[in-house]
């Protein structure tokens, strides 16, 4: 166990040159120059540039850009350059403003996490509950209501839930009961009282939470409802309710235990969804996350920050899914990770 | 002959499955949205179905079939014409009278649901009817082709890795590491961002980038599947490993694998109705669920532009992710009284 | 949408004269005037994005700019009203030499930066140096200061600057220096040993000279994008609490300010300028109706359909006013089916202006002829407009050979030897609904005609390397109007026609040439609106580009705002906007 661990982590190593090294590829195999954007980028505004009698000026001043951004080297030597940096951690500098893109990412950071963790605690809260009485009641009609209800949340588009929520309960012409953008109110101000602060906070980001939990509880709880429904089969129920159990004992001590175990597994694999945003979301209610971030920096080719995103999402990823892996290795025996037995 | 005890596995299924009355309506659904998919054409065209002119009965359908396929060529006194201003002696139109991508500035622009155009219109008085109809076409078809996609690339990587175990199963279950870590939704926004729009890269990527919990799975099932007697028996009767895999285990682990091509078309049919929405990958005069949702984003008062749409967009998500489940319920053996 | 942001972003730049169309409606409570102006209360406005970067030269976006266009002063500005120059940091109007090519502007002597430090000619001298140094990351700017040759401080209040060549708008540009602070930009001093003559000659330089002028460079590139200084009314003097990414960017008001009251130097009368990001232009809309938002530009649908509640009329006052910008379609004349002029011309009769500006403007715009702003003296109103007429296209087309001679469906004529269809595909940049519509109309009427037109939406970086390197059929886009004294050199002479110069439809035409170079060295005016009115004329002749429309902006704003005059260039000038102590609704 402890050496397929070991060997697992080792691993990781080159999937994770793999994967940056492809989305290096991509983004610079793509189409658009971020230094031509940056020349001409008034071209989008509709201003007329310089004249061109000094063009040979002009090609100077973008050849020397692309110097500066080393945009000038052959792409496997530019990919190294990048992942010494980031051995050392250092993400390097956008290319739109020159910040360090850890410093972009940082201050987009908590929102992003805050909402994920929100709505991950929410829809564990809702999807289990929901799921055992799914499942104690399976085939009655209530629970076919429900089933087709939960079903249906899943099915709705994020898109066309937001627009609708932002259009009928943020104000405008019908109910203001939600604020329309942004995490503060107009007047806030950090020497607020906590209390304050939070509930101002929580009021701007309940509808984005809404958004993004609806449909993931909707999925987690009927993954609850089939554990639990695999588990009530199982030979030790039937011994716990021979035994004389009450039912009641049976399904939330010996049932429930043992369903939750994928739920927790489940857990690990969420971890890279921690700080992937969600671009729909945030560009409905103005949320200043990493998924416009991301957006945005694709549309500008600024490809610090979108080689940083994917380094920091796949890295996470990959620990997330060994962790994962690990977890239900050491629940579930039947699985064994060695060759094919002879 | 007890009949009873030897029907077949899949009959045995069918009936379980028709218990599940939620499960049979979403059958249904999906006939119908495979029928109207299939007729669009015959359902909603600004061409007739049988026109006489002078005399001569044409039926500008056909020949706009058969001029696509390259077997006739549009007669002279129809090339170009717009059939509903053209004089004649009788004509027979579909019950939607009109393309979706006819942008018709003489039809009014927005117009509500009203008895010329049942759904209403969008701003450039396209009709929207129509372009439900003949979006239903565009997302199925995505749909049932990003699924195949996944389904294919899972079903061979997974099979490979759950049966082989050892090196091959860790050499695969890198690669699948490595589609898994990346970003899903950025890799499609960075690739349509640079492809040229068009409907088949949008189903290339979806279906290059989708196939990982397929593949996870069916390699889940051939790992536990491999280690049963059956398989045993037939290695030892010196059965080839590629038949094993694929004659034998397989059929086993098909039936949710079918079920998990059920929830991969939903999720396909959402995840391009939200490119379309965001306007990346899908070309600009194309009219899809999305494309019509999209406009509706900027014009909240054209509450048909979202109604209509996303409604559809949602039962078919809806009658899909049903009928995996119900398929998933009637498969599982446990579950049978 | 472009448009109106366009709009709001020319606020406090453009000028012009009367327009001819009256503003739909008038505020009436904002018209007279309730007393002097007093101070107070808070503006609160519609950012649609952060700004990139504070750094006044290197940042290129429209949000950065309006920020520093309240915190940085300029030697001198265009008077919305009038269209000339006015003196701001510069006490009167440059002296100009015979020869053009020097200016000497004498500067206030009571000028101060935020943080009380005095202004002088060694800041003004800094300002050129910094914009001419190469290493600094402002190349597109650069490229305006080109023929400045050199520049010195004569004394404290005295700077003189040398051109290379003659040019009617060099006191403009030269007046529009953004004054930067040295001792704030350049504490170290890094840029005192070098003079912008140095920076003309960079590859011959000195070293030691290169690499102060590098340092600089180096550190002013990477240390400004958070904070700036400036000498304007407004200042942003603690980062931290007023600059919130995503979020919002507040500009306080200077009581030290050196001229009190003197709008056209930049004094405003309210206490706070904030800045909400609100990446949805929903969103806002919400916002301003829930009363977070004091001003905002409207859509057209949002002001037909979602604003028009008695209730918000009674609170929110709205301006419709004409944008100094236009969309076009340009036609790549590298391509062979576009070389003939009758076919351009053809083209040009089958696009549907009208139906254009009611479905998809809903009414907000006006056709236009030329590339010259209409309320400009050089606009020619005497143009002949293309009408939209199918018949007289497909006639033309017929007589210039183009008829469908294969049987396709398709018009097509034998060019260089070769059958060529005539088809193609317009495109313009994704993201952009309006556009994209217009494209969707425009090739369902030439599909109609018989040409195989199609249409395609692509990012802009991709539209961008299309575009300069003439790879593409046709293009829709647009230009900003230059209300005072416009300069088409760029947009229209056949030098320009190469890879990253304006000219993007290669348009050659020798006599169109002539005039360009003419009038950039003509200083009577008269004679320049002469030379211009020629030029119009060859354009809409030739058609390079089919003329759309100039759109209109809506704007709508809280009423308890006073003198809340729109000039005839298409916005309001925000500094002279106050509120009556009695309906002030913030507090310091």
């Amino acid at each position: 166990m402890l050496r397929y661990a070991l060997r697992r982590v080792l691993l990781m190593i080159p999937t994770f040159v793999g994967i940056t090294f492809i989305a290096f590829l991509i983004m610079h195999l793509a189409p658009g120059d971020p230094v031509e954007l940056y020349f001409h980028g008034g071209l989008a505004a509709g201003i007329q540039g310089a004249s061109t009698e000094r063009l040979a000026d002009i090609q100077k001043a973008k050849e020397a850009e692309r110097r500066r951004l080393g945009l000038d080297r052959p792409l496997p030597v530019q990919y190294a350059v990048w992942f010494e940096r980031l051995v050392t951690l250092d993400l390097g500098e956008s290319f739109k403003d020159n910040r360090p893109v850890w410093d972009k990412i940082r201050e987009r950071l908590p929102v992003t996490i805050t909402l994920n963790l929100v709505s991950i605690f929410l829809t564990y809260l809702i999807a289990i509950p929901l799921g055992i009485y799914s499942s104690v009641r399976a085939g009655s009609w209530p629970e076919s209501l429900l089933t087709t209800s939960v079903f249906m949340l899943y099915s709705l588009p994020s898109f066309w839930v937001g627009t609708l929520i932002l259009i009928y309960f943020c104000g405008g012409d019908y109910f203001l009961w939600f604020p329309p953008a942004g995490l503060h109110s107009l007047d806030y101000d950090p020497s607020w009282p906590l209390l304050r602060q939070l509930r101002d906070y929580s009021w701007h980001i309940a509808m984005p939470v809404v958004c993004e939990t609806y449909a993931a509880f909707a999925a987690l709880s009927r993954y609850m409802r089939s554990s639990m429904l695999e588990n009530a089969l199982q030979d030790y129920v039937r011994t716990a309710r021979a035994k004389g159990l009450p039912e009641r004992v049976v399904i939330l001590k010996h049932i429930l235990r043992n369903s939750l175990i994928p739920m927790v597994t489940m857990l690990a694999d969420l971890l890279p969804s921690l700080i992937g945003g969600s671009v729909i979301i945030e560009t409905i209610f103005s949320i200043p996350g990493i998924g416009q971030l991301g957006y945005q920096a694709v549309l500008a080719r600024d490809y610090p920050v979108v080689l940083g995103l994917f380094a920091i999402s796949s890295a996470l990823t990959l620990v997330g899914i060994l962790l994962a892996d690990l977890l239900l290795a050491v629940v579930d025996p039947r699985i064994s990770f060695g060759r094919a037995e002879q | 002959m007890n009949n009873e005890r030897s029907q077949s596995y899949r009959a045995l299924v069918w009936r379980q499955f028709r218990k599940n009355r939620r499960a049979v309506a979403s059958l249904y659904g999906i006939f119908a949205l495979l029928g109207v998919a299939l007729f669009a054409d015959l359902i909603a065209n600004d061409m007739p179905y049988y026109v006489v002119m002078n005399g001569r009965t044409y039926f500008p359908i056909a020949i706009d079939y058969g001029a696509r396929l390259g077997l006739v060529s549009w007669p002279g006194a129809l090339r170009g014409v717009d059939f509903k201003k053209l004089p004649n002696e009788g004509a027979l139109f579909p019950p939607i009278p009109y393309l979706p991508r006819r942008a018709d500035l003489s039809e009014e622009s927005f117009s509500p649901p009203t008895a010329r155009h049942w759904l209403g219109t969008d701003q450039l008085g396209r009709d929207v009817a129509s372009g439900m109809v003949h979006g239903a076409r565009i997302s199925l078809t995505i749909g049932i082709v990003v699924a195949g996609i996944q389904l294919t690339v899972g079903i061979l990587l997974g099979g490979l890795a759950g049966y082989y175990g050892g090196w091959v199963d860790l050499a695969l279950s890198r690669v699948f590491e490595l589609m898994l870590a990346i970003p899903t939704f950025f890799l499609i926004l960075t690739v349509a961002a640079v492809l040229p729009p068009s409907i088949y890269n949008v189903m290339a990527i979806l279906g290059l980038t989708g196939w990982i919990g397929v593949a996870r799975f069916v390699r889940s099932e051939f790992f536990k599947l491999r280690g049963l007697d059956f398989v045993t028996a037939a290695r030892g009767l010196g059965v080839s490993s590629s038949a094993v895999m694929f004659r034998h285990i397989l059929p086993n682990a098909l039936a949710p694998v079918l079920v998990s091509a059920s929830f991969s078309v939903a999720s396909a049919i959402l995840a391009e109705s939200a490119l379309s929405f965001l306007g990346i990958g899908v070309p600009a005069d194309l009219v899809t669920w999305g494309s019509i949702l999209a406009v509706s984003e900027q014009n909240t008062f054209a509450w048909w532009l979202a109604v209509f749409p996303g409604f559809a967009i949602f039962a078919t998500v809806t009658a899909y992710n049903l009928f995996g489940d119900g398929l998933r319920d009637a498969l599982d053996p446990r579950l049978k009284v | 949408m472009l448009a109106t942001l366009v709009g709001l972003c020319l606020l406090t730049e453009c000028s012009n004269r009367e327009p001819s169309a009256p503003p739909a409606e008038e505020p009436e409570s904002t018209r007279e005037v309730a007393g002097p102006p007093v101070r107070g209360d808070w503006l609160v406005q519609w950012m649609l994005a952060d700004p990139q970067s504070l750094n006044p030269l290197t940042s290129t976006d429209a949000a950065s700019a309006e920020l520093q266009g309240w915190v940085l002063s300029s030697l001198t500005t265009l008077d919305p009203q009038t269209l000339e120059q006015r003196p701001v940091i510069a006490t009167e109007l440059p002296q100009v030499a015979p020869d053009h090519l020097t200016y000497t502007f004498r500067i206030r002597n009571d000028a101060t930066f935020s943080d009380g430090k005095p202004l002088t000619a060694a800041d003004v001298l800094f300002s050129i140096k910094a914009i001419k140094d190469p290493e600094v990351n402002a190349p597109s700017l650069r490229n305006y200061y080109l023929s400045v040759a050199d520049a010195r401080a004569v004394d404290d209040s005295t700077v003189e600057f040398r051109c290379s060549e003659p040019y009617f708008r060099n006191d403009v540009i030269l007046g529009g220096i953004s004054i930067l602070a040295k001792h704030f930009y350049d504490p170290h001093g890094e840029l005192d040993g070098v003079s912008v003559a140095d920076l003309n000659r960079w590859d011959t330089l000195a070293p030691d000279k290169k690499q102060r002028a590098l340092r600089f460079a180096q550190s002013f590139n990477r240390d400004f994008h958070r904070k700036i200084l400036g000498s304007g009314a407004y200042d942003l003097a603690d980062p931290d609490r007023d600059l919130i990414t995503g979020e919002r960017i507040v500009l306080r008001h200077r009581n030290d300010f050196w001229a009190p009251g003197d709008v056209m130097r930049g004094d405003g009368y309210v206490d706070r300028l904030l800045f909400r990001v609100i990446n949805n232009p929903d969103a806002a809309l919400i916002a301003l109706k829930a009363g977070t938002l004091d001003i905002m530009g409207l859509l057209p649908l949002q002001h037909l359909k979602q604003t028009d509640t008695p209730g918000f009329r009674k609170r929110f006052a709205k301006q419709i006013a004409f944008t100094p910008s236009y969309t076009y379609i340009g036609w790549n004349e590298l391509r062979p089916m576009f070389r003939e002029t009758a076919v351009r011309q053809a083209l040009s009769h089958l696009v549907d202006r009208d139906r254009i500006i009611s479905k998809v403007l809903f009414g907000y715009g006006e056709k236009i002829d030329s590339p010259v702003y209409r309320f400009s003296p050089e606009y020619d109103a005497d143009l002949k407009s293309y009408t939209f007429d199918p018949e007289r296209a497909k006639k033309q087309l017929d007589d210039a050979g183009w008829t469908d001679h294969d049987g396709d469906g398709i018009r097509d004529k034998v060019v260089d030897g070769v059958r060529t269809p005539l088809g193609f595909e317009i495109i313009s940049n994704s993201g952009n609904t309006t556009r994209k519509n217009i494209g969707l109309i425009v090739i369902d009427e030439m599909r109609r005609a018989g040409i195989d037109a199609t249409f395609r939406e692509v990012d802009w970086s991709i539209m961008l390397e299309k575009v300069e390197k003439f790879d593409y059929d046709a293009v829709i886009l647009g230009w900003q109007f230059s209300p005072a004294d416009p300069d088409l050199y760029q947009v229209w002479h056949s030098s320009q026609a190469v890879p990253g110069g304006g000219n993007m439809v290669a348009f050659k035409n020798a006599a169109a040439d002539e005039i360009l170079v003419d009038y950039r060295r003509e200083f009577d005016k008269d004679k320049r609106i002469a030379l211009y009115r020629r030029l119009q004329e060859i354009i809409l002749e030739e058609a390079p580009y089919t003329f759309l429309y100039m759109p209109k902006s809506i704007t709508a704003f809280d009423r308890r705002f006073r003198d809340t005059k729109w000039y005839p260039t298409g916005g309001p000038r925000l500094s002279e906007w106050w509120v009556p102590r009695a309906a002030q609704k913030y507090g310091m």
